[in-house]
């Protein structure tokens, strides 16, 4: 149980202050609502790139780190398909620092060409360091355009080519800022030694003077109903197998999002669930395997992902998670749901033990409408039947919803 | 009218606070360290053993003891292991080093009676089945061959390996022949010597109730495992550096790695080169992240840092750059690292990182987990809370000057050993 108080300035930013007394610090986030799917197909990568740039100093603060840091703070940010994430901790008594530092770059940045130049370097770089130079490293990007043929999500928050990151103009970054950096297109939340009136004061000096900008509506294509599989299959200089399904199910926003939560967690949460008991312990086609949904705003994916044991063909693995999938269908016991509503209770309270993470927490839960659905999740998932799990796993675990990435090794041609 | 350019003022306190932990002894004369706080109802409970690398000449047993611990025990299989604790959303980490092996345990107040039973068995009688040891040589040789395709991990082991040499627990590389060697008599030797012989200590942390603790003491008393205090690892030699090159072809990216054998936490340049390391590599802001990355987008990441046991240490920088700046990224890497020895580092440098490193350490004593492992750190290196202290009031007083000293003591370029992997 996280307890907030909400408030919204006349800019339209909202606010949610969570104080906790027992810490001498202060987690402050903000999460602007543009992510990877909001890029132009021939642009992108841009929402990450543009998330370096926000560090290349802002309109009246040539540097963020450094005055952030002497503060005694830290900070980081990520960006996924749907939203972009700026967070940093700071001691109570140097929090001012931190308005200055967020608003300022809220407002406006440097835009300079230095700091594009270098950072366009070093996001080629993070490509290569995570994604190319890395043993199955591109999987990813090579399953989603396999499961997306329309929608923005056929494309990976690093962007689909190093090019598109190489050919970004200062232009591009000043249109993306203009168009998405805005206080009604942000949520901030405080979560620490923070009182609400201070965060009041603070937020009217630092945050309120920023205009708000007109917001279009965002239309993006929807994803077709996939009727048939698909099949990839690469050859790559690695030294073993491994296999990727991918399975279109619901958005984060639709009802049947916890049950398909569920789903997923029948099928690999922890070492005693289905995937890894019967196929890496029992039958020793895996030497691991895993399952879990990406949760995104729009229709996302349920994903299975396993190393294949050496001298086992893939074929033969992948027919036997179909196996699963259809024993699955056929019930779950009330002891199971027990145990991944449990499971599901315990991940929730690990998750709230930093102030970073309740920060976060609040900010995810009012983008998705109210900030206080983070204090209904036990009872939201504890509600779930085994029926409505069945009804899912019948509806989108099957072939002709299904991608299949088969990444061989060409050791053993 | 608002005036965006002037920072808020900034207040720095002259010290602080670390909260103490409880601290008892076992019957068996082990210390029981204990941290009662926190808002959510989570418990971790670690128990270290002397049942590190360096207990076994056998170069994975003292890992594959500790991983497969939790895979089977008395009647129970891993399967049903697994159920047990998956049922009451419970679940272990455990880790080997060189020198101990720990048994971390995560549980919720709510279910903490359903899950220690558990904890119990798989700590008393772990059976090692046969079944077990042959799924985790697959898996080992599987994750170990991806992880000789990686860069990074070729860096780290040939480094470790220059600087320790083949028989040190650090310097070993493994094989995929040291998996053919495992069998379930040499690992439930390993478990009797190490594991029921060997308890160095228990930290325990989370909110607790008063009968919460008392469960949770009284089961492992019940363990009647043995204690230990060992300190007397094996002494190894300095080795000459040396410069090496690994060819993996077709990388487009080379891992470099940079350092030497240093010290442990008690030498009495410990906290000065802490505050030197911060400055090279041990934050965003850091002279290599500054030049390397921020100003010439060679890499994604750049640091360096100083990695200590109880009896030793050693000191590293680690990057991946394009396989086509490596030359470049390796002379700015010595630039930043000789101009630490030859120039004062500027008052408002220092300030700056003076201020970073104290909040930094608020961070890590910040919500009671972080501080269970912050005792756990100080306990198995027979220090207290003076020694965190210490370092704070190092802190407020050093000078550009001693800093550039101790660059200039342990900074020297022929000391260091260089290893890079790339095409």
């Amino acid at each position: 149980m996280i307890h907030f108080e909400k408030f919204e300035l006349s800019n339209g930013l909202t606010v949610i202050v969570h104080e906790d007394k027992s810490t001498p610090l202060v987690a402050m986030n903000i999460l602007y609502k543009v992510g990877a799917r909001d890029e132009d197909p021939e642009q992108t990568g841009f929402a990450h790139l543009f998330e370096h740039l926000m560090f290349g100093g802002s309109i009246n603060i040539p540097s963020y780190d450094e005055p952030l840091q002497k503060a005694g703070g830290e900070n980081n940010a990520f960006t996924n398909n749907d939203f972009t994430n700026y967070y940093l901790t700071i001691p109570a008594a140097n929090l001012e620092t931190g308005f200055w530092l967020e608003s300022d770059r809220m407002l406006s940045l440097a835009f300079t060409e230095k700091s594009l130049e270098v950072q366009r370097n070093v996001v080629v770089e993070e490509f290569r360091q995570r994604y190319l130079n890395q043993p199955y490293g591109d999987a990813w990007l090579k399953l989603r355009p396999l499961a997306y043929k329309v929608h923005p999500y056929q494309w990976a928050t690093i962007g689909k080519e190093v090019s598109h990151i190489e050919n970004a103009t200062l232009q591009d970054v000043k249109n993306f800022f203009k168009k998405w950096y805005a206080p009604n297109n942000a949520i901030l939340t405080l979560a620490g030694n923070c009182s609400v009136e201070t965060a009041k004061e603070l937020c009217k000096k630092w945050f309120e003077p920023i205009p708000a900008v007109h917001l279009t509506e965002r239309n993006l294509p929807k994803e077709p109903k996939q009727t048939e599989m698909r099949r990839l299959e690469v050859k790559a200089d690695v030294p073993s197998d491994q296999l990727y399904l991918a399975f279109h199910c619901c958005s984060r926003y639709d009802k049947d999002f916890y049950a398909t939560d569920l789903l997923s967690d029948v099928l690999s949460r922890g070492k005693s669930s289905r995937l890894y008991q019967q196929l890496v312990k029992d039958k020793k086609l895996f030497t691991d395997i895993g399952a879990y949904m990406l949760g995104d705003l729009d229709e996302s994916l349920i994903l299975i992902e396993g190393k294949v044991s050496d001298g086992v063909n893939p074929s033969d693995a992948e027919e036997a998670v179909f196996e699963v999938i259809e024993e699955l269908k056929k019930g779950i016991s009330d002891k199971e749901l027990d145990k991944i509503k449990n499971k599901a209770y315990s991940t929730l309270l690990f998750s709230e033990m930093s102030i970073a993470n309740k920060a976060l927490n609040l900010a995810y839960y009012e983008m998705l409408g109210d900030a206080d659905i983070a204090n209904q999740q036990e009872n939201i998932y504890n509600s779930i039947k085994s029926s409505d799990i069945l009804n899912i796993a019948n509806s989108i675990l099957t072939k002709e919803n299904c991608s299949v990435l088969t990444y061989l090794s060409n050791h053993h041609a | 009218m608002l005036n965006r350019n002037n920072a808020p003022d900034l207040t720095i306190p002259d010290s602080l606070v670390i909260p103490e932990a409880t601290i008892s002894q076992l019957n068996n004369g082990a210390a029981y360290v204990t941290i009662n706080s926190g808002t959510q109802e989570v418990i971790k409970i670690d128990l270290v053993f002397e049942a590190g690398s360096a207990y076994s000449s056998h170069p994975i047993i003292a890992n594959t003891c500790n991983r497969l611990i939790e895979e089977g025990s008395g009647n129970y299989s891993s399967a049903e292991i697994a159920e047990m604790l998956d049922q009451y959303g419970a679940y272990f980490v455990t880790e080997a080093g060189n020198e101990f092996a720990t048994i971390s345990f995560y549980t919720t107040g709510k279910f903490i009676h359903q899950t220690l039973p558990v904890l119990k068995t798989i700590l008393t009688e772990p059976t090692f089945a046969s079944e077990e040891i042959q799924t985790y040589k697959m898996q080992g040789k599987q994750r170990l061959a991806i992880n000789l395709n990686k860069v990074d991990f070729l860096a780290r082991r040939n480094f470790l390996n220059t600087i320790y040499g083949d028989n040190h627990p650090l310097g070993i590389m493994s094989k995929m022949e040291d998996f053919d060697l495992l069998n379930k008599e040499s690992l439930l030797e390993f478990y009797h010597n190490n594991y029921r012989n060997k308890l160095r200590a228990v930290f325990v942390g989370g909110k607790l109730s008063p009968e919460h603790e008392t469960a949770i003491k009284n089961l492992i008393e019940e363990l009647n495992f043995k204690h230990s205090n060992t300190n007397n690892f094996s002494e190894n030699k300095l080795l000459n550096p040396k410069t090496t090159y690994i060819n993996k072809k077709d990388s487009i990216q080379a891992a470099i790695r940079i350092g030497k054998k240093m010290f442990n936490r008690k030498h009495e340049d410990y906290y000065d080169f802490t505050i030197l390391n911060t400055i090279l590599g041990g934050y965003f802001g850091s002279r290599l992240m500054s030049n390397i990355r921020e100003d010439k987008g060679f890499t994604y990441g750049i640091g360096s840092g100083l990695a200590t046991d109880i009896n030793d240490g050693y000191f590293f920088i680690t990057t991946e750059v394009g396989a086509n700046v490596v030359n470049d990224a390796l002379k700015e890497i010595y630039f930043e690292v000789e101009r630490l020895q030859n120039e004062l580092v500027p008052e408002e440098e220092l300030t700056l990182v003076k201020n970073y490193l104290f909040g930094s350490f608020q961070r890590s004593i910040d919500g009671v987990f972080a501080l269970s492992d912050r005792h756990k750190t100080l306990h198995l290196n027979n220090l207290t809370t003076e020694h965190y202290l210490n370092y704070i009031s190092r802190l407020k007083n050093i000078t550009a000057e001693d800093l550039r000293k101790c660059a200039q003591k342990h900074f020297e370029k022929a000391s260091f050993s260089e290893v890079v992997v790339g095409p």
